[in-house]
């Protein structure tokens, strides 16, 4: 199956907007016509409190053709530092470094850390389904927009650092090479008493052939999530003036990346036109709600703009998730396409 | 007799020229290299000093293989006052 057949979508917004009820809403309307994984990436998971079920690190099955699963951080870094550690003590093993465990702790708080082991996973799952074909449409609920977008330009920042690393490699093997032809001998190193050969060609350099596999990597996740036909960005947004602000930084911010986003939800509007019985502490938030309104029109003219009323009820377990998918039906029938 | 001794010495003066002269063509080139491979450890594990640095995966996934640019990049460090001098005998400045 190439990667091309299935679809990935991402929902992002401020904290507290309601992305998590929109993400399952849509995966299980969407899972109603074809095979739907839905993951929640957000720290301070509620993927499974909307469910109204109990979700873990494996996909659970929460209907016939929905799967939904809530990535278990602490889990996720551990192994993302593990199979770091485990190189080190393979390739230094000779140098007797012993207890690296112990740093394992330390190195979990590296900036930077949480947002590449959160990528690392999006990575596992969408190349395991690239493999596998298990499911037509990945739906990804993100954490609040300020990690959601480190986590997006991380693969474009990683390919510019890749990029000029594997210059200044190139660089380095090419004086190496001339070295070894006008001595007729490889370059030799000593490492606490062992004599090592330099590695002058792309192909024996480990540091290279490394440099080679993040790149594949890269390249890999940014061909899935700056192609418009795989991936669909959704922000969504309450109608109040700041989740709007950061909303349209998010878009621009997105926009320079090269990747689209192309609808906008704005949940829990009160759409209420009868306002003369209304107490006054009402009519100011309908007015201010009508000026946020304003402003999504101004802001998201090439976005198709999706409308969700507030409801009486909270939209918790499945009966009431797929009387919420309703609203979203213009977003799954195009997804489904 | 005494050609094949003279013949023998001069083989062997003719060879420990080219390997002199080998020797001194690489050592410009074996100067930028190992220069190269410093500035190679310092941006990738520039962070550890403070500087900028890629994304931290980035560094932890190459720190396994920098063993010997780690050595370079120390032996580097701890000549830092002497490099006008080094610079100074390799351009034979006296």
């Amino acid at each position: 199956m190439s990667r091309r057949s299935f679809k990935v979508v991402f929902f992002m917004g401020k904290g507290g907007v309601g992305k998590t009820t929109c993400a399952a809403a849509f995966a299980l309307g969407m899972s109603i016509r074809k095979r739907t994984l839905v993951v929640s990436l957000d720290p301070a998971h509620n993927l499974g409190d909307v469910f109204g079920m109990r979700l873990s690190d494996e996909p659970k099955r929460i209907t016939d053709n929905l799967y939904a699963i809530e990535v278990d951080f602490e889990k996720m870094i551990s192994k993302h530092l593990k199979s770091l550690t485990d190189k080190v003590k393979d390739i230094y093993g000779y140098l007797r470094v012993l207890n690296l465990d112990r740093y394992i702790d330390v190195l979990r708080h590296s900036p930077g850390i949480e947002e590449y082991a959160t990528l690392d996973k999006m990575m596992e799952i969408l190349k395991s389904n690239t493999k596998s074909g298990k499911y037509d449409v990945i739906v990804f609920d993100t954490p609040p927009t300020g990690l959601t977008l480190r986590i997006m330009a991380l693969p474009s920042i990683s390919a510019i650092w890749v990029e000029k690393l594997m210059k200044l490699r190139e660089a380095i093997l090419d004086r190496r090479r001339i070295i070894e032809e006008v001595t007729g001998e490889k370059i030799k190193a000593v490492v606490k008493g062992k004599e090592f050969e330099m590695p002058s060609d792309k192909e024996e350099d480990p540091i290279y052939k490394e440099l080679i596999r993040m790149k594949k990597e890269i390249d890999f996740i940014n061909s899935i999530i700056k192609d418009p036909k795989v991936s669909t960005i959704v922000l969504v947004v309450n109608p109040e003036v700041l989740p709007i602000f950061e909303a349209k930084r998010a878009l621009e911010f997105l926009s320079k990346l090269g990747m689209n986003v192309r609808y906008v939800i704005v949940n829990k509007v009160f759409a209420i036109s009868e306002t003369t019985s209304l107490p006054k502490e009402l009519i100011t938030k309908l007015s201010r709600e009508r000026e946020a309104l304003q402003l999504i029109n101004n802001y998201f003219k090439d976005q198709v703009v999706i409308k969700i009323p507030l409801l009486y009820e909270e939209p918790k377990g499945l009966d009431k998730l797929t009387t919420f998918s309703r609203y979203l039906s213009k977003l799954i029938n195009d997804a489904v396409v | 007799m005494k050609g094949k001794i003279l013949k023998k010495t001069l083989r062997k003066v003719l060879s420990l020229a080219g390997n002199l002269l080998r020797a001194k063509s690489v050592e410009y080139i074996y100067v930028e290299l190992r220069e190269l491979e410093n500035v190679f450890t310092l941006i990738v594990l520039g962070s550890f000093i403070g500087l900028p640095s890629p994304p931290t995966t980035i560094s932890l996934r190459l720190l396994p293989y920098m063993a010997r640019e780690i050595i370079i990049s120390t032996s580097v460090s701890s000549r830092l006052s002497d490099m006008l001098a080094e610079m100074a005998g390799l351009f034979e400045v006296t």
